[in-house]
């Protein structure tokens, strides 16, 4: 195996451990950390081909950049609805967000 | 020379396990806040990651944004809500299973596809741009995409405060 499959067998492993977090665990800050986990992994990936891969010239960094940015606005977002639904309901278990209305 | 370039096998060995072992942490954890800081150790490995393979640049953006940044709202979200106590039953629904093995089908097959597709047949390697290559395609090429993120972020930072306001303020 080259360097750049093992690059990508880190990286699909990291993204399935992260998919299990946001499947099986009901606390929702650790399905956020586990959603951020599965976007690390992708970023590997696409940094992991763009040194090994002729093309655009820095586009696999930038790409990853702007992956970054967009889970740290993702995060806040997250996370505040998190905390204003806690008011709400007192709970950050997500089998008991049963309730849409405010 | 090995395909790759100046691929570290003993470096790349004990940053897989890190990372790995960091994430499975972050998943298996029955306290948030080990998750948490579990999570921070990760992130550290995935920026390890970006300086094994020349992207200094992102190396640097995922210690500031992921390591510094992040860690810290999802810190302060673990102090303001709830401590949930008890075993792994409550932690983890009945379709955990499932999850588990569908997560490990998922890595099979990925796994699979990328070793008996000859990924690596042609490898070649290319120096990742240097930080001055980079702005430059940055505030040339990728100039739109520039522009629409930092939109995006001002109305995260818009969205984040209007949600965490008091209900009373709002109106």
């Amino acid at each position: 195996m080259s360097a750049l499959e093992w690059w990508l067998v880190l990286s699909a492993l990291l993204f399935c451990i992260g998919a299990f977090g946001v499947l099986a665990r009901r606390n929702i800050i650790v399905v956020i950390m586990s959603l951020e986990i599965m976007l690390s992994a992708v970023n590997i990936a696409l940094v992991a081909i763009a040194s090994f891969r002729t093309g655009v010239p820095g586009g696999g960094t930038l790409f990853a950049l702007f992956i970054i940015a967009l889970a740290a606005a993702e995060v806040t977002v997250g996370i505040a609805i998190v905390v204003g639904n806690y008011r709400h309901q007192r709970t950050v278990q997500a089998d008991r967000f049963d309730e849409l209305k405010g | 020379m090995m395909p790759g370039g100046d691929f570290h096998p003993v470096l790349f060995v004990i940053l897989a396990a890190w990372v790995l072992v960091c994430a499975l942490g972050v998943v298996l954890s029955k306290k948030v806040m080990y998750s948490a800081v579990s999570m921070v150790f990760c992130f550290l490995g995935v920026a390890f990651a970006y300086a094994l393979l020349h992207a200094e640049l992102l190396a640097i953006m995922q210690l500031l944004v992921y390591v510094g940044a992040i860690s810290i709202v999802v810190i302060f979200a673990i102090m303001l809500t709830e401590v949930v106590e008890g075993g792994y039953r409550q932690f983890f629904t009945r379709t955990a299973l499932a999850a588990a093995a569908l997560a490990l089908l998922t890595a099979g097959a990925i796994v699979v596809a990328v070793v008996s597709d000859g990924v690596a047949g042609a490898t070649e390697k290319t120096l990742n741009p240097g930080l001055q290559e980079l702005s430059e395609i940055l505030f040339s090429r990728y100039v739109l995409p520039f522009e629409v993120i930092s939109l995006v972020l001002l109305a995260a930072m818009v969205g984040a405060i209007v949600l965490s306001r008091k209900q009373e303020e709002r109106r």
